[in-house]
Parts: C-alpha cells; sequence; structure tokens
C-alpha cells in the first residue's frame, strides 16, 4: 500500500491499518463488483503521489457512497484515501474503531494539515450531515458547502481532485429524520424506505484537478472572499460533474 | 552548569540525573525529593524537601539552590498517586509548582527553568484533533478528577510566567510514561492478568519510555528554546494491542460497566487505575503530537518500550 506511514507496531498514528484495509478490500468486493456495479471513469486524475483533495457529493442513510469511493480509490491508485467523517462517529461503537483501521478520520484542520504535510490523499464531502439529510427530492441537488476545503487547499497548495457520485442518491433515500433521537451525539436517527441499500448502479466520475493555489498565495486563504469564490468554483466542478454524469446515465 | 531537579527519587528523576552526572559541563546536581536516602556523590547532593510546605521550598531557594549558583531547575515532581487527593495534594502540585517559580525569579543565576507537564492536560473529545499539538484545548471541566485539575492549574501556572520571566520557560507535555513508580495509570492497568476495555472501541495511545523522557527533558534543558513542547513516545498502538504487548489478556464489556468494575477492584487491591481518569481516551485516544519538539529540541523518540514479550 503507497503511502502508509507506519507507528510502529503496524499502525500509523491515526489507527489506519494495512491489513484490515485489505480484509475490507476483500469484503467489499461483491458490493462494488456485483452489487452496485460500480462504473468507474476518470481515475487518471487521481494523484499517484503527493497529497490532493478529493471533494464529492454526499447522500445515503449510512456512507456507502463514501465506502465505494474509498474502494474505488484504492483500486486505482493503491493508495488510502483519508475520508473524514463527522465529529460523533469516534462516538460510536464498533464503527469508530473499524472507521479508523480504514483510515476514516475526525474533520478537524489540525489532522488534516497533518496528512496532507505527508502527502496523503484526503476525501471530503463538503455536504457533510446536509448530504445525508437530503430528502429523495433533492437528490442530486448540493446542500450547504461549506469552504473548509477550499482554504486547506489554497493554504497547503494542494490540488482539488471534484468527484461525482450517482446512484447513492437513489439507492437507500431516507424517509424519516428523527431528530429527538441522537444515539452517540449524531444529529439524528435516519429512518430509510427500504431496510438496505436499492442495487442501484454507481457511476464515479473523476474530473479534472482544481489549482485553486496557482492563483492565490498560502496567505490568501485568511481572505474569507477569495475562500468563498475558490469553494463556488469547487461546487460548480462537482456540479457540472454530476450533470454530465446523470446526462450519460439516463441517456 | 548547575542543575536543580525536583522528584529526584522517582524513576524519571533518577534517569535524568544519570545523564546529568555523566555530562562533562554540568558541575552540579542538586536532587530534590519527598523521600530520605540517596547518597550524595562528589557532583551530586541529595536535599530531602517536602514542596508542599512553602517554607521548606524558600528555605531550599535561599539556601542551596542560592548557595550553589543554581542556574538551571527542572522541576519534574507531581503526586504521582491518583486516588489521593485533597489540599495537600493540590499543594504538592500546584502550590509547589508556583513557589517555586516565582522563588526562581528572586534568584538571579537561574537562566532555565524547565517544567514537566503531561499530556494528561489535553482535553479529550471527539471535537478535538486526532493528534493533540500544543494549541490542542486543556481539561478545563471542573468535574474532572483532581489528578487532572492538578496538573492543568500547575501547567498553566507556568504557561502564564513566560514571557514575564528573564529566565527561559519550557513546558514539557510528555505522554504516558509506562514506567514502575512513574504515577502512570496505564501501567497500574496493565498489572492485572485481565485488563477490561470498552467494548466496541480501540482507541490509538501512546506512550513514553524512560530513556526517551529524560532524553528530551536534558534536550530541552540545554535548548534556548521556550514555551510549551509535546512530547510523545515511540510506540503508538491500538489500546487491544498495546494489552497484548504486555502479555495480558482484554476482555471488552460495555463501558458503563467498566467504571464500577474499576473502583471495586481499587477498593479491593489498593491499586491506583482509576477508569474515571482514562474514560475519555479508552474510547477516543488521544495522541500527542510532537511535530514542535522535533524541529526546535531536535527531540527524536528512539527507545521503544521494553515490551515483556
Amino acid at each position: 500500500m503507497l503511502g502508509f506511514h507506519d507507528a510502529g507496531h503496524g499502525y500509523d498514528e491515526l489507527g489506519l491499518h494495512p491489513p484490515t484495509v485489505r480484509r475490507l478490500l476483500a469484503l467489499t468486493r461483491p458490493l462494488y463488483d456485483h452489487y452496485f456495479r460500480v462504473d468507474s471513469r476518470g481515475s487518471e486524475h487521481l494523484p499517484r503521489t503527493g497529497p490532493a483533495i478529493l471533494i464529492a457529493n454526499h447522500s445515503g442513510v449510512l456512507p456507502v457512497d463514501g465506502a465505494m469511493l474509498w474502494v474505488d480509490v484504492v483500486r486505482h491508485t493503491d493508495r488510502v484515501v483519508r475520508l473524514v467523517g463527522d465529529h460523533f462517529i469516534a462516538m460510536l461503537p464498533f464503527a469508530s474503531a473499524l472507521f479508523a483501521r480504514a483510515g476514516v478520520v475526525g474533520g478537524s484542520h489540525a489532522t488534516i494539515r497533518r496528512l496532507l504535510a505527508r502527502g496523503e490523499l484526503v476525501g471530503i464531502f463538503p455536504e457533510g450531515v446536509s448530504g445525508v439529510a437530503k430528502p429523495a427530492g433533492a437528490r442530486y441537488q448540493l446542500q450547504r458547502w461549506p469552504v473548509g476545503h477550499a482554504e486547506l487547499a489554497i493554504r497547503h497548495r494542494v490540488p482539488i481532485v471534484p468527484v461525482a457520485i450517482v446512484g447513492a442518491e437513489e439507492s437507500w433515500p431516507v424517509a424519516l429524520r428523527l431528530r429527538w433521537l441522537r444515539p452517540f451525539g449524531a444529529p439524528y436517527l435516519p429512518v430509510p424506505w427500504t431496510p438496505l441499500p436499492m442495487p442501484v448502479r454507481y457511476h464515479l466520475r473523476y474530473g479534472a484537478p482544481l489549482e485553486l493555489y496557482q492563483d492565490h498565495r498560502p496567505a490568501d486563504a485568511d481572505d474569507p472572499a477569495v475562500v468563498a469564490d475558490a469553494a463556488a468554483r469547487t461546487r460548480e466542478a462537482v456540479r457540472a460533474l454530476l450533470a454530465a454524469a446523470l446526462a450519460e446515465r439516463d441517456r | 552548569m548547575r542543575v536543580l531537579i525536583t522528584g529526584a527519587t522517582t524513576p524519571l528523576g533518577a534517569a535524568i540525573v544519570r545523564r546529568l552526572v555523566a555530562a562533562d559541563d554540568v558541575e552540579h546536581v542538586l536532587e530534590v525529593g519527598a523521600e530520605p536516602g540517596i547518597a550524595d556523590g562528589p557532583r551530586r547532593t541529595y536535599q530531602r524537601v517536602d514542596l508542599g510546605r512553602p517554607r521548606e521550598v524558600h528555605d531550599l531557594l535561599h539556601g542551596p539552590v542560592r548557595d550553589r549558583g543554581v542556574d538551571v531547575v527542572i522541576h519534574a515532581a507531581l503526586h504521582r498517586r491518583a486516588t489521593d487527593e485533597g489540599a495537600q495534594v493540590h499543594a504538592s502540585n500546584v502550590d509547589a509548582t508556583r513557589a517555586l517559580l516565582l522563588g526562581c525569579a528572586e534568584l538571579p543565576a537561574v537562566r532555565r527553568f524547565v517544567f514537566v507537564s503531561s499530556a494528561a492536560v489535553y482535553a479529550v473529545r471527539s471535537r478535538a484533533p486526532g493528534l493533540l499539538d500544543e494549541d490542542a484545548a486543556l481539561e478545563l471541566d471542573p468535574g474532572a478528577p483532581q489528578w487532572i485539575r492538578d496538573r492543568v492549574e500547575a501547567d498553566l501556572t507556568v504557561c502564564a510566567r513566560m514571557g514575564l520571566e528573564r529566565f527561559g520557560v519550557i513546558v514539557l507535555r510528555c505522554a504516558e510514561l509506562l514506567e514502575h513508580a512513574s504515577g502512570s495509570q496505564l501501567w497500574d492497568y496493565l498489572r492485572s492478568r485481565v485488563c477490561l476495555r470498552p467494548l466496541g472501541f480501540d482507541p490509538m495511545l501512546n506512550v513514553l519510555s524512560l530513556d526517551d523522557a529524560a532524553d528530551g527533558i536534558v534536550l530541552a534543558l540545554r535548548s534556548q528554546a521556550s514555551g510549551v513542547y509535546n512530547l510523545a513516545g515511540a510506540d503508538t498502538l491500538p489500546l487491544s494491542r498495546l494489552i497484548a504487548r504486555w502479555g495480558r489478556r482484554a476482555v471488552a464489556l460495555p463501558g458503563p460497566l467498566l467504571h464500577p468494575l474499576y473502583r471495586l477492584r481499587r477498593r479491593a487491591t489498593g491499586l491506583d487505575f482509576r477508569y474515571d481518569l482514562n474514560r475519555r481516551r479508552f474510547h477516543l485516544g488521544g495522541i500527542v503530537d510532537d511535530a514542535r519538539a522535533r524541529r526546535d529540541l531536535g527531540y527524536a523518540p528512539s527507545h521503544p518500550i521494553a515490551w515483556p514479550r
């Protein structure tokens, strides 16, 4: 596995564990190949070395889209994308440990900074919980789009690879969000229409890297207008990829 | 260099003294501890002092410290037993630190003050970064056990004097020193053949060896740097792996059961491990980021723990 930083006992300091990654890859193969029949294109845009931030649309009851993206990136690059999860994930029994072994990290700038500094791939779903919670009628409409990823890209001079995930937003629609029930600090308990995700085909599309830092100095990352403009560019890039992938699928 | 070291009777204190005595540029080491009985040597003197008593601190500073022309102070004495609480413990941890620091300000020869703090001062939360650098939030929860509150207060007491004194002040927040008689909660935890851990959680932990801790402290006292520095150890591993490497058996139980079970164990055996002190890191981990110490002090942990197997 490329770019693994062993902290001395076969784990990196944030808990990534290559043998667990290999086991998870084997376990998810039937899902990737046969259930969701992932059709991936544009993986040549994924850097084989050096840091980059992947940003994608987000949906689903559980982060199945994240899992398929994670598998796809490992298959094409032999690199583990460090997906950034919401803070409450660390409070979830079993899931917290499993996600950590797969390389998922908590969403703090300090942690992401460290990963980028040592040349890792970081995966961010800017929509976050608002993406997961989007109603079925809002599928493929990008929700709130925080600007943190753009700030990081400018400050650390890192390319952003936009990613569109088509299929996930129809696979497991949310029927209800029980906001009065907040297990382990989660913002709500999602109730899906179906007990399991439906076998909708996934289409993953990687776009050409956006080098936002080319037009800016690292210090510009402190300028709210610059960062907002950069985030608008990343949002537009994901939206355009999504539109193209949907048009291609529905043709 | 003439050095005063508090906590000299602990394993860490003794390891630092060994390094100092072996160094050519150290003229004398004035060792201070609460226990009797370390033999003086040609370049070392031992003095028994109860740092919790202001008069004894005053007499130490204005007696042997002044007479010997001590120019570097290493304060490495914190009360180790987590089960001891109360005003006397607070005096040993916090008041003694303040008295030493303020007393040193009156001694013109002192040019450096090194405080050996602990990574236990950091707040471990789900929102905290996975790697805790020196700017991470501190544990200021008033409901935290005194063992933690005292460490935070002593740490902040020293930090508050940075830039105000004419001498350099450096705070070293050390990862847990996995060593006997060092106040290590994990050491005590691992004394049982069966170690209970929270079901569904397997956090990453970092542990520090005696040699790395002593090397880091000696580097700090020789450097010109001031400020706060984390010292991490060479071993970063999940709790389950740590238990296995120690040759113990891990049994995972629902988290809420662990505090009462370990309280029962403490009462039955007198052992010091407190689950309430460790609950957050046994769920969420908490690794200190020592990048600053590597960069400024030249610190590089190179002595892994001597695992039993």
